[in-house]
């Protein structure tokens, strides 16, 4: 370390060359350390197990007119007419799709209306007995509902009183296990729990209550119907070619339209996050390019201007490794300071964003992480040139100019 | 045209001052032709740069065709140099970039010349040193001797009345050095006031009038006057 | 000497064209980066209605019991019940108003040659037209008189008449909307606006609708709302007539206001309402508030722009410092080699401010180019953009002014790079340089 001084004192020299490179480190470090937290965030959200064979699930919207049309009985028609189709395991209509982003909501608490308890938002989901091998899902306690639980009515007045309940939300009502036969209130109306389901994503990804969903066994068909259908593996495609034609043979007056794959729901309700994690994986993949890139010009920049004090150098005994420590030291001075106040900022920063964007707060080892390869990045666009520094020749130093 | 009274040129740095020029007094009158000469680091080129206004001095008094020099802000001087001075230098410093015409054409741009005329000096020029027949030519297509006259008929563009050669001949062989010579005294027949630093005693002598910098002071002797022909053996 | 400096920047950069192509490159990429989110950003939060926007209104009313809450920030409901919907449309004030939602139907012509679409439609007063500058092709909206009696007519947009009767002039034609035998009054251009500002509730940058049909229709054949009810209070709602008499959000109220005035007084006109509706038991509250919002204001109100944007822009600007500190510190190395062509220069009679407006020439054609050439890059990120979310394919591009911003941007980027290596080499000594090369 015997350089350091030497170098410190250069540096002292040439200010403003240290400092801009200083500068783009720091810069370069506190954004790359927030984009990539917020990337891993984003990976998180977008690889979240849904709980779905989502690859043999579909699902399509059905809007009738005509005027005759009992819209029950044709539900009922419906639904063994897809059930009949070769390939498919089990088809069930429902008032909301999950992943889709639209569906309805309510806030189930642990008493009715009138008494202060605690009480949770979620997603509501009403379907007949089907449901559950529709969309793939396995209980984990209690058991399915009954045909004669199931009612099939356009009058809210016959309403059920029991309901299926995923985990996530049974752990969040019922931290003691015993959600399993209680009774949980929507308003005035009690929903008594006859089973819990295994992890199944609601159809709202972004929200807290994604994993909180209650399934009553109603079913109320209407004009604008809407089915999940989950089929043999492989026999999906063939069976999303056929729906519509199998529908409409029954009955022409209607249009049957959105036939979507699960993963293109997903896919669709997630690609805002998805394209603002695409461009800030290629922002972050440029930046660090352009940083390398300024530190390897400045590098070839100050190993031009120093020629003939190298060639002096070497003249006096340095080593062809000397001289490329020597800029390998230089340039690890210059990091350094860039790193620590790049830390500083990327935290700065990340304050920033957590007071106006709710972003969870940085955690360290992703600055940490940032630090340690924008350094190793910025040694060896050093290498380089302190290579081609190296190999001036001693002789330099006794020419004139 | 020229006075200078008791300039002082102190260059100060963190541990020494130095003084490049010390109380330094010159008169130089209008179409003279003068050499100054004087070992290395005793002030010449500081000399020079003074009067040529491309450096500020310490104190004392300089005074270029009755106009006060220390008194002109860095604008004022930029006009002022490009109006009455022109310079010449050992290393030419044509800009590489430029041919030779559009070298010579710089001092007529800064100066505000329109296009036509620029071109009929400019032209004027290229003749009187030679190399009309190359005005398109880039410097680095030239010999050393012609790239000097380029860069005196730059320098005589403007038709400044005061011309400064920083050792004009230093990078020429003899011939060629003989040549540049003899151009600068036709300028100076011409009318042209010319201040001519040189290492080499041969060509100091034949300037009518030689001033010596020792330690930042002057030693005039004028030896040679009003006989430039007559060159007196060592 | 200006049109000299640029010729002798271009020299300049002849001379080193590696070293001037990597300055280019590196403002391009800055600006590209930039431009992209920026431009996103830029239609988002752009008028989307210019010469109107400072006009049209939204009304919020705070309908709700006191102790009951909204996820709104102010806590007042984003939309309105059926009832003020239906009292501000007949109110007795001279501005352009109408209420509006919209419904889902089929769109068919009960034959077995047209295979029936579904589209969404909606449901609003004669005024919308006016209101929103949607321009007549055929006809024109419907009358008042019809509006009142509830008649079957609608209005089509350009695309719906191409699909139903192949461009001609439709008006008078009819079709069906689910099992509604409708007639054409008038055929308008299609509504382009990259932000749905009229109605965000289901999705700012969703497509506007293409049929428009008589608010009145609404109550008459029970068309429920194929966008969001919000309801807070538990009361019924099984049937359509409960659900009109009920507290359920799920019309928007748009009234179009001259000016300072105007608002003023419709102000005054929804307190006066306000506590009319109050001594017939609704509006239990201490405090009446309601919003009036003009466009740009219910924008920033609704946040129209998502955080991700506004963070993505954020760090692309992040993004261009890096690149001018790496173009500074090029530029000052590049700069100070020519100092002895200053020298000379500065020798030859050139003043301080002509080198430094010499070199200020120079960066910005340098920020010129990287401009244009960042254009081109931001054309292939939003390309990529526009591939990877279909949603934005309105948003993703680029207008005349982000056009314009693109080259003026890194022309300001690149004077701020080159203000210090400027300075530094026209404040440089000359004489030093001139003395042997």
């Amino acid at each position: 370390m015997s350089e350091l001084k030497p170098i410190l004192n250069a540096l002292r020299r040439s200010k403003v060359g240290a400092i801009l490179l200083l500068l783009q480190i720091a810069i370069t470090t506190a954004v790359v350390s927030n984009s990539a937290f917020i990337i891993s965030e984003k990976m998180t959200y977008l690889n979240q197990a849904t709980g779905f064979v989502e690859k043999d699930i579909f699902t399509f919207q059905m809007m009738h007119f005509g005027n005759d049309v009992n819209y029950m009985r044709q539900a009922e028609l419906d639904e063994s007419t897809l059930r009949e189709i070769p390939g498919v395991i089990d088809a069930v209509i429902v008032n909301a799709v999950p992943l889709s982003g639209g569906g309805s909501s309510s806030t189930y608490r642990l008493q009715p209306t009138g008494q202060k308890s605690k009480g949770l938002n979620a997603s509501i989901f009403e379907a007949d007995s089907h449901f559950l091998n529709s969309v793939g899902v396995q209980l984990v306690e209690g058991r399915n509902f009954t045909d004669s639980e199931v009612v099939v009515s356009n009058d809210y007045a016959q309403y059920p009183t029991v309901g299926i309940i995923t985990q996530a939300l049974s752990e969040e009502l019922f931290p003691d296990g015993d959600a399993l036969g209680n009774t949980i209130y929507r308003g005035d109306n009690p929903v008594k729990i006859i089973g819990i389901t295994d992890v199944m994503k609601g159809p709202w990804l972004k929200l807290d209550r994604r994993d909180w969903s209650v399934i009553v066994p109603f079913v109320m068909a209407d004009k604008l119907t809407q089915f999940i259908v989950r089929t043999q593996p492989g026999e999906r495609a063939q069976v999303m070619q056929q729906v519509e034609q199998h529908m409409l043979s029954s009955n022409r007056q209607r249009v049957v339209e959105n036939i979507r794959g699960f993963e293109d729901l997903k896919a669709e309700y997630v690609s805002p996050d998805k394209l603002t994690m695409r461009m800030l994986m290629v922002m972050i993949v440029v930046l660090v390019l352009i940083t390398a890139l300024g530190i390897f010009g400045l590098t070839l920049f100050n190993i031009n201007k120093r020629t003939k004090q190298i060639g002096t150098r070497r003249a006096l005994g340095a080593r062809k490794s000397d001289i490329v420590r020597y800029f390998l030291i230089e340039n690890s001075v210059i990091s350094t300071f860039g790193l620590v106040t790049g830390s500083v900022l990327a935290v700065l920063m990340a304050q920033q964003l957590m007071k106006h964007y709710s972003l969870a707060q940085l955690p360290l080892p992703f600055i940490i992480t940032t630090a340690v390869s924008v350094l190793v990045i910025s040694l060896l666009a050093v290498i380089g040139p302190a290579k081609r520094a190296a190999n001036i020749s001693p002789s330099i130093a006794t020419r004139t100019i | 045209m020229l006075t200078m009274n008791n300039i002082n040129k102190v260059y100060q740095t963190d541990m020494v001052q130095t003084h490049a020029l010390r109380d330094f007094n010159l008169q130089v009158e209008e179409g003279e032709f003068i050499a100054v000469t004087g070992p290395s680091g005793s002030g010449k080129t500081t000399f020079l740069n003074i009067a040529g206004m491309l450096e500020t001095f310490t104190n004392g008094q300089y005074l270029l065709d009755g106009v006060d020099v220390g008194s002109l802000n860095d604008n004022q001087r930029a006009d002022l140099r490009n109006q009455k001075i022109g310079f010449i230098f050992q290393g030419f410093n044509l800009i590489p970039d430029l041919n030779l015409f559009e070298n010579i054409e710089v001092p007529l741009r800064y100066r505000g010349i329109k296009a036509t005329e620029r071109k009929r000096r400019v032209m004027e020029r290229l003749e009187q040193v030679g190399l009309a027949s190359r005005a398109k030519h880039l410097p680095q297509q030239l010999s050393g001797g012609q790239q000097q006259r380029v860069a005196i008929a730059r320098a005589l563009a403007g038709e400044p009345r005061f011309l400064l050669a920083d050792e004009p001949t230093g990078n020429l062989d003899s011939l060629m050095a003989r040549q540049v010579m003899e151009l600068l005294e036709q300028i100076n027949r011409d009318g042209a006031t010319i201040v001519m630093v040189t290492h080499d005693p041969e060509l100091a002598r034949r300037a009518p009038r030689n001033i010596q910098v020792v330690d930042g002071q002057l030693a005039d002797f004028t030896l040679y006057q009003g006989n430039p022909a007559v060159a007196v053996g060592a | 000497m200006f049109l000299h400096y640029v010729d002798l920047s271009w020299r300049s950069f002849k001379r080193t064209p590696m070293v001037s192509a990597l300055m280019v490159f590196a403002i391009a990429i800055g600006i590209g980066v930039t431009m992209t989110s920026l431009s996103i950003y830029h239609m988002m939060t752009k008028d989307p209605i210019p010469n109107k926007s400072e006009r049209l209104h939204h009304v919020q009313l705070q309908t709700m019991d006191d102790g009951e809450g909204y996820w709104s920030k102010d806590d007042v409901p984003f939309q309105v019940t059926y009832q003020d919907a239906i009292n501000l449309q007949n109110g007795n004030f001279p501005y352009l108003r109408s209420a509006m939602y919209k419904a889902g139907f089929s769109v068919h012509l009960n034959s077995a040659q047209f295979k029936p679409f579904v589209q969404e439609v909606r449901l609003s007063s004669k005024d919308i037209f006016q209101m929103f500058d949607l321009q007549f092709i055929y006809g024109g909206t419907w009358t008042q008189q019809q509006q009142d009696d509830i008649a079957p007519v609608v209005v089509i947009s350009k695309s719906i008449n191409e699909r139903l009767f192949k461009g001609v002039n439709s008006v008078g034609q009819s079709f069906y909307l689910d099992d509604i035998y409708v007639q054409v009054v008038g055929v308008i251009e299609d509504w382009h606006t990259p932000v749905k500002y009229y109605d965000p509730n289901n999705g700012s940058f969703n497509d506007p609708e293409n049929i428009f049909m008589p608010f009145t229709m609404g109550a008459a054949y029970e068309i429920t709302t194929a966008g969001n009810t919000n309801g807070w209070k538990h009361e019924p709602d099984n049937t359509f007539k409960e659900l009109l008499a009920s507290e359920n959000l799920w019309w928007q109220f748009w009234v179009q206001l001259e000016n300072a005035q105007e608002k003023e007084e419709f102000g005054q006109y929804l307190m006066s309402y306000m506590q009319q509706q109050q001594t017939l038991g609704r509006f239990n509250r201490e405090q009446l508030t309601y919003n009036l919002f003009n466009v740009m204001e219910l924008m920033d109100y609704r946040g129209v722009v998502k955080h991700d944007n506004q963070i993505m822009v954020a760090l692309s600007f992040m993004f261009l410092a890096v690149c001018i500190a790496n173009i500074l510190s090029i530029l000052l190395a590049k700069f100070l080699r020519r100092a002895p062509e200053v020298g000379v220069r500065r020798a030859l009679g050139a003043s301080k401010r002509q080198v430094f407006y010499q070199h200020l020439v120079e960066v910005t054609l340098l920020g010129l180019l990287g401009g244009v050439l960042g254009i081109i890059l931001a054309q292939l990120g939003l390309w990529g953009v526009r591939a990877s979310h279909g949603a934005y394919d309105a948003l993703a591009s680029m207008d005349v002014t982000m056009l314009f911003a693109a080259p003026a941007i890194a022309m300001v980027a690149c004077i701020i790079a080159g203000l210090y290596p400027a300075w530094i080499v026209c404040k440089t000594a000359p004489a030093i340089y001139l003395k042997s090369q």
